[in-house]
């Protein structure tokens, strides 16, 4: 035990002297300080967009009591009245923004036809999009591989390239013993650094120190042991530097670049999704239809859905409030098949993904991570049907004053339903990633030790 | 009787060629055996199957008593191994390397102790802070000379181990060697100098195509006549 203490310390010494690996290491560390920042920083511009909302909505609402000083038609206020639900963020997200810059994190909304609300969203610089989120998520994910890379590539090809490898195994020391040390000094390295960086970024966004943290950390933990136990089957296999190097970065390609191109090939194949664009434009066309369809056509139809209101007085009038949002509502109606394939072929593929994400354990963390955050696609599928509930519950604060004709006071802007949505952390599906990282790991791990022992080291 | 080094029809067959024809060998404590013979002769694959790094086709090697394969590691205690070409790590001193290995070995030495071996090696006080990278073959050379020496090592096994020493540094090893034995160290070394292994060698071996074909007492021979010993095995 003594000597596999003093072989890790050297390794130290032998790391200190590899200014390439000091660099590099440097870099890792600042880069993942950068992607603290930029996630943090996301983070506060999407909070600050978000607590600026409810000023807005203020602003709106006097701007209507100016507009309308007496109590006016409730289907006026409707129409210009402004509102927001709005999905506010876990502070993990700050560390894995997940879907946060791609999915919208609120909806503005009018009494109207919500699907033509529910996916509009902010335009955003595609350019921008496509380059992804260099959050803290991204460098752990994908360039502590790496760095492990580097630190492993010539973990023992390097002594017996330079030909001290039979000097050395000619001590009383074995060659398992010469590459534990190694592997527990990079280990310590690599995880340091990420330990490191994730309590930089834990403190910097001020996560709750409960569960998580540990659950976090495991994930990195588990992922980089993953990744090591990739160069423990490379050293294992005992071929020059060069092909350990080529070998391993094949590994990363593949893992990280080609497994998960493919899978989202298949996923989109094996779960075909409507766009989003189609059901906004069949549901617009079915709105703007309404203005030619005869009114009590489109009144039966809404009453079949709201009975309550069938007893009101015939629309005798060119144009009324009430049928007005009846048509908007039955156009959102007449989409909610499209809507529903929509959401439900989105989760599909979701669970599509999480079912074969054992093929990549990059995919996994990633999704696991995000999961954690609260920054995944279910939590935004959540957030979308509590606006949809939302939007049901101002139908449900309106339709009284449009139906019964009672005119809508100041006093009723403040009676008006609110929304609100905070992500909370899909933690079964991070400790389910978490079961499939050890697996993968104890895989790689057990086939390293398999070849190491079955191809004894040679020192020349 | 416990040879400290001893083959029994030790044999080694790669996948082309067989480097060794059943080897039998036995050195006592304090013999020097200096094994003679051409590149290919099967020299350096003895040292490796003395040191355990290659498993034998058949038969086995026993160093202090234990068999060299199954015992790999425990018997790296009793041996001191430098090689045709030491090769230390470049970022560290000639003063660390040994520090290094010695401590591998089980030895925790003080500097002035590990400055005295390095003394003794003929290593430049001056190098003895410098970093390996800048050294001369001869000069690492001297640092393996000097971690083997440190071993206190049982056996002691040299792979051409005055390659890349100058004359006098030589004559400064085979001196050193020469008390290793007279303190009981057995010394098994593989070379092309004749000469050396008149000098400090008890007996010597002549080995051709792997098969030893040939052992003498030095004692009988002079440096001639072992010379035209050699060159008639080697046509």
């Amino acid at each position: 035990m003594k000597i596999f203490w003093i072989l890790v310390q050297y390794e130290w010494r032998h790391f200190r002297a590899a200014k390439g690996l000091v660099v590099l290491t440097g870099l890792v560390l600042l880069v993942g300080l950068y992607g603290i920042y930029y996630g943090t920083t996301e983070l506060a511009r999407q909070r600050q967009h978000l607590a600026e909302l409810p000023a807005l909505a203020r602003h709106n609402v006097e701007e209507l009591k100016t507009k309308f000083p007496e109590p006016a038609d409730a289907g006026e206020i409707g129409y210009y009245h402004t509102t927001f639900a709005v999905h506010h963020p876990l502070p993990w997200a700050g560390l894995s923004l997940g879907q946060r810059d791609v999915n919208p994190y609120y909806v503005k909304l009018r009494l109207l036809g919500l699907q033509g609300q529910l996916y509009a969203a902010e335009n955003v610089n595609p350019t921008k999009m496509l380059s992804g989120n260099f959050d803290l998520a991204f460098v752990l994910v994908y360039l502590f591989p790496l760095l492990i890379i580097a630190l492993c590539f010539n973990l023992l090809s390097s002594e017996r390239e330079q030909g001290i490898l039979p000097l050395l195994l000619a001590q009383p020391v074995s060659a398992g013993v010469v590459v534990g040390a190694k592997l527990t000094f990079r280990v310590g390295l690599v995880l340091g650094l990420a330990w490191l960086l994730s309590a930089v970024a834990m403190g910097w966004a001020r996560v709750p120190l409960d569960g998580r943290v540990g659950l976090w950390l495991a994930l990195v933990t588990v992922y980089c042991l993953f990744w090591f136990g990739v160069a423990f089957i490379v050293t294992a296999w005992q071929r020059p530097s060069a092909f350990n190097a080529v070998a391993l970065v094949g590994v990363w390609l593949l893992l990280l670049v080609l497994v998960p191109g493919l899978l989202n090939v298949y996923v989109a194949a094996k779960r075909p999704v409507p766009q989003g664009i189609e059901l906004t434009v069949k549901q617009r066309e079915q709105i703007h239809g309404g203005w030619d369809k005869p009114k009590a056509e489109t009144m039966n139809r809404f009453f079949a859905l709201y009975p309550q209101w069938r007893d009101t007085a015939t629309i005798k009038e060119r144009f009324v409030w009430r049928w007005y949002y009846a048509f908007q509502h039955l156009g959102d109606q007449s989409v909610q098949p499209l809507a529903a394939a929509y959401s439900t072929g989105l989760r599909q593929r979701y669970e599509l993904v999480e079912t074969l994400n054992w093929l990549s354990p990059a995919i996994n963390v990633q999704t696991s991570l995000n999961a954690l955050a609260g920054s995944d696609l279910p939590t935004h599928l959540a957030f979308q049907q509590s606006v949809v509930r939302y939007h049901d519950a101002l139908r449900a604060y309106y339709y009284p004053f449009l139906f019964n004709k009672t005119p809508f006071a100041h006093a009723d802007y403040a009676r008006e339903p609110t929304h609100t949505f905070t992500s909370t952390s899909e933690t079964p599906t991070a400790v389910q990633g978490l079961w499939k990282l050890l697996l993968s790991t104890g895989v790689v791990g057990t086939v390293g030790l398999l070849l190491f022992r079955a191809r004894p080291i040679q020192p020349r | 009787m416990t040879y400290l080094l001893e083959a029994k029809d030790l044999r080694k067959q790669y996948a082309d060629k067989l480097a060794l024809r059943g080897l039998n060998l036995q050195i006592e404590a304090g013999e020097v055996f200096c094994l003679l013979g051409q590149n290919g002769a099967g020299k350096s694959t003895t040292i490796n199957l003395f040191l355990g790094f290659i498993e034998p086709t058949a038969g086995a090697a026993y160093l202090n008593g234990l068999e060299v394969a199954a015992n790999s590691l425990k018997i790296k205690q009793y041996l001191a191994y430098i090689p045709e070409n030491v090769m230390l790590y470049p970022h560290l001193t000639g003063l660390e390397n040994l520090a290094l290995f010695s401590s591998l070995a089980g030895f925790s030495y003080k500097e002035s102790e590990l400055l005295a071996y390095l003394d003794q090696a003929g290593l430049p006080a001056e190098a003895v802070r410098r970093r390996v990278g800048t050294y001369s073959k001869g000069m690492r050379q001297k640092v393996g000379i000097a971690i083997a020496v440190a071993k206190h090592a049982k056996v002691l096994l040299l792979d051409e181990p005055t390659s890349g020493l100058d004359p006098k540094a030589s004559n400064e090893f085979s001196e050193l060697l020469r008390q290793l034995s007279q303190q009981g160290t057995a010394v098994f070394m593989a070379t092309h100098d004749i000469f050396r292994a008149k000098e400090v060698g008890t007996r010597v071996g002549i080995m051709r195509e792997g098969e030893l074909v040939d052992v003498r007492p030095t004692a009988a021979l002079n440096a001639n006549e072992l010379e035209q010993l050699y060159l008639t095995y080697m046509q």
